[in-house]
């Protein structure tokens, strides 16, 4: 029986869901954005080039950060609203 | 005593209509003490695009994200300025070049503070607001937006 304990859910917008194909992602065993990013760049190189900011649990943040389990973890082009 | 407040939707499927506007002007007739209104409207332009020019902008938001950050920022506006009323509408979806996509309106006692406030306001929906804009250029060319 295999054992997942570190679960997320990835939500991407705008440009960033286009390149993805998908708006929703569901990932196991990430524990860090900065493994998050390495991860994403690894599955879709074009993402390399785009600015993204993150937010976990609809927060945005910045740096390095841990991910918890069964976080929402957005990815967020740069905002056009207005 | 304090008011309490709670997160609003500022969501509207579509373009926001000049009715809404003049209801919501003409909602505030019954709060006397107010004596200045300040009011920003967001029109979609038909900018020209390599390709062509734009003729609707198409939106998204991460809406719950979006909800809860216009409140923090309400909340801060509140604190910042004397206002009675406050108000943020967003659309979502398709809104065609000529056609309003943001209302914010804000009311107060004496003038500058309606005046200020609102000009903060948009300055931070645009810049915080997790909302994405996609132009539609007429040659069925889309365009991701980018706030500067």
């Amino acid at each position: 029986m295999e054992m997942v304990t570190h679960r997320i859910k990835i939500r991407a917008f705008g440009m960033i869901a286009e390149k993805l194909g998908a708006d929703c992602l569901d990932l196991d065993s990430i524990p860090t954005t900065e493994v998050l990013r390495g991860y994403l760049y690894q599955q879709f190189p074009e993402l390399e080039k785009m600015k993204f900011g993150i937010a976990i649990n609809k927060k945005l943040v910045s740096g390095n950060q841990p991910i918890p389990n069964e976080a929402e973890v957005a990815l967020l082009p740069p905002f056009s609203g207005g | 005593m304090e008011k309490h407040r709670k997160p609003k939707n500022i969501f509207v499927e579509g373009p926001i209509s000049p009715e809404k506007i003049a209801k919501s002007i003409a909602n505030h007739s019954s709060k006397t003490d107010i004596g200045g209104h300040s009011i920003f409207l967001g029109q979609v332009r038909a900018d020209e695009k390599e390709g062509g020019t734009v003729q609707a902008i198409v939106y998204t938001a991460y809406e719950d994200m979006a909800l809860e950050k216009a409140f923090e920022i309400r909340e801060a506006i509140f604190e910042k300025y004397p206002l009675t009323c406050m108000h943020i509408y967003h659309s979502l979806g398709e809104v065609k070049t000529g056609e309003i996509c943001l209302f914010v309106f804000t009311s107060s006692k004496h003038r500058k503070a309606a005046i200020d406030a609102c000009e903060e306001l948009v300055e931070r929906i645009k810049k915080e607001l997790p909302i994405w804009g996609k132009e539609l250029v007429d040659n069925e060319k889309e365009v991701w937006k980018e706030n500067t």
